[in-house]
């Protein structure tokens, strides 16, 4: 039986190979993460069928759960997972041409590393180890944003590392909290605990928790750093921020919140919450005049989204909350990607000098209007099915209030559909730039591009395809009882 | 109040009013302080404060480290080696976050010939 700790292991060793490779070839170094993130792909789907019928949990240095760092590899690790490993696998693809300058094996590098901090999050069973890798995501995206190293880069990495170190350091001193109280560490032990402590004195802990994961994850007052961070690093990484790395600090609350605190009455928090930085990331992208900061704010926007139908809480509202995901960070993986190469035909990130792009660059245009259809929520694409099921799982909650913010959710949707179909208008309908040239993106962006415009497609007609994954890791993260019984038996 | 009461208090808990005054005078040099260089000491002083604060978790009076070496030492007297096992993780981290911004520090440092965060103001909302 093959581990489940290769999906951690196998990254991390490639990574720190690539130096390595860097001496027999400058040539091969970029295709290592290709080749990690494939394997890692493989490794997801093959256990997939797997977890559905029952966790696997892995104890690590040969002591029972809870003495010894355990892994849980249930559906919701395996789906976060499939989707960390599919698009860090489509993006390394995109990167063999698109990171030419700098420092290309470092680039790499700290690439791997990322998705590797990121894998790590989601399997781990423990909440230092959860803490460990992070640290090592944070640290690696500090740095690949100030890749670049121009002006702008430098200076949204230094904000992104101060926010980012102290929304750490808070993280660390609620998990000196904690084990102060329960004298463990592991997820499940505290879990089963945490009932026989007061509430006063779990409060303090949870708040520096969700305090800590909102930096990364960019929730409302927490999100400064976001627009800067996301518009001045290359696109590749963009893609990748957007798709993965908030999404993690996401399911580090989620984790937090419903499986170790089982904090029930902070559930409508989580709804205003959400719906605050659903209409805050809207109404900024709205003004924006540069593409990628229009991006990146409609990011918190689909953050804020995710936030609120996590915070519905039942089965229907956490699996439709995963749905979104899965569909924002396809879809903002294919809008970063197909508007990197334009970007870098017209020299410019503002939208009026992307006019005419529709007959300049007619597949990466196509691509990019296919993902914004899917963002706003146009039927036969996948963020329909999405916005759908999070519509359906409010409405099933009852009441008025929940029938009031869901118009409020659909009025977000409204002006998310404004802003995105004027830069689809700006590509097909304005006037040409005659100084650019008639020229498609290379093939090594037109894969990737291709791939994500055909899931997008056919899991949005065929939604039932991930509905099953998504009901088991709904249910896995209302369920607290199960997850106890699965790791201490 | 007697004195007595205040000394005993004092003494029970000045560990954790010790780190948590360094925690708190990280932040506050952080949040008020506009040259950049200082901002990283304080993202020191801030990681130094909770360092102090998970060895504190663990520690016992006049206790021992948790080695089973001489014959006749009970475990009660033994500080818990998690925390500390937890600091060493954590101060390579802090270490490799310092470094960062330290580097990203001088490359700043080359564009904008200042280091003053207030006057380096680029990109707004």
């Amino acid at each position: 039986m093959v581990n489940p700790i290769l999906l951690i292991v196998v990254p991390l060793g490639l990574a720190f190979t690539i130096p390595l490779f860097g001496f027999i070839s400058k040539k091969i170094e970029k295709y290592v993460p290709v080749i990690g993130m494939l394997f890692n792909l493989c490794l997801s789907i093959f256990f997939i069928p797997k977890v559905l019928e029952h966790p696997i949990i892995v104890s690590l240095g040969g002591f029972p759960p809870p003495f010894c760092i355990n892994l849980f590899v249930g559906p919701v690790a395996i789906f976060f997972s499939a989707i960390i490993s599919l698009v860090g696998f489509l993006v390394s693809i995109y990167a063999l041409n698109y990171i030419k300058e700098g420092a290309t094996e470092k680039y790499h590098m700290l690439y791997l590393l990322l998705l590797t901090g990121a894998t790590g999050v989601v399997l781990t069973g423990d909440i230092f180890n959860l803490f460990v890798f992070f640290e090592i995501l944070c640290i690696s995206s500090y740095a690949l944003v100030a890749y670049l190293q121009n002006k702008e880069g430098i200076e949204s990495a230094v904000k992104y590392l101060i926010q980012g170190a102290i929304g750490s350091s808070l993280m660390l001193i609620a998990i000196g909290l904690l084990y102060g109280q329960f004298g463990t560490l592991n997820m499940a032990d505290i879990a089963k605990n945490i009932s026989s402590v007061s509430s006063m004195s779990l409060f303090v802990p949870l708040v520096l928790f969700i305090t800590g994961l909102g930096v990364e994850g960019a929730i409302f007052p927490l999100n400064a750093w976001l627009p800067d961070a996301h518009s001045s690093a290359p696109s590749s990484i963009s893609a990748i921020l957007s798709g993965i790395a908030i999404k993690i600090g996401i399911y580090g609350i989620a984790r937090i919140v419903f499986t170790v605190f089982g904090a029930s009455s902070l559930f409508m928090f989580f709804v205003y919450l959400g719906l605050i930085t659903l209409l805050i990331g809207e109404f900024s992208a709205f003004r924006q005049q540069n593409i990628k900061r229009m991006l990146a704010y409609s990011s918190i926007g689909q953050i804020g989204l995710i936030v609120f139908a996590l915070g519905i809480a039942t089965p229907y509202g956490v699996s439709s909350a995963l749905f979104q995901l899965l569909s924002h960070a396809l879809s903002k993986a294919l809008l970063f990607l197909s508007v990197g190469y334009m970007i870098y035909r017209a020299g410019s990130m503002n939208i009026s000098d992307l006019e005419g792009m529709g007959k300049r660059m007619p597949l990466a245009s196509l691509a990019f209007t296919i993902g914004a259809f899917s963002l706003v929520g146009l039927p036969p694409f996948m963020g329909f099915a999405s916005k759908f099921l999070i519509v359906r799982a409010a409405l099933a909650n009852g009441g008025v209030l929940f029938i009031m913010l869901i118009a409020v959710v659909l009025f977000a949707a409204v002006i998310e559909g404004a802003y995105f179909f004027r830069v689809v208008q700006v590509f097909y309908f304005k006037g040409q730039r005659s100084d650019i040239k008639r020229e498609e993106a290379p093939v090594t962006c037109l894969i990737p591009l291709f791939i994500l415009v055909i899931l997008i497609i056919v899991i949005g007609v065929y939604p039932r395809f991930i509905m099953n994954i998504l009901n088991s890791a709904g249910s896995e993260l209302i369920n607290r009882v199960g997850y106890i019984k699965g790791v201490l038996g | 109040m007697d004195i007595s009461t205040v000394v005993n208090f004092l003494t029970n808990y000045v560990y954790y009013i010790g780190c948590f005054g360094l925690i708190l005078i990280g932040l506050y040099i952080i949040l008020v302080k506009s040259n950049l260089i200082k901002v990283i000491i304080g993202l020191s002083i801030l990681d130094t404060g909770v360092n102090l604060f998970l060895i504190s978790i663990g520690y016992i009076k006049k206790g021992t480290a948790p080695i089973f070496s001489k014959s006749g030492i009970e475990a009660k007297n033994m500080v818990d080696p998690v925390p500390q096992a937890l600091v060493l993780t954590a101060i390579v981290i802090g270490v490799a976050v310092l470094a960062l911004a330290l580097s990203l520090a001088i490359r700043l440092y080359q564009h904008y010939g200042t280091l003053n965060l207030r006057k380096i103001r680029e990109q707004k909302w």
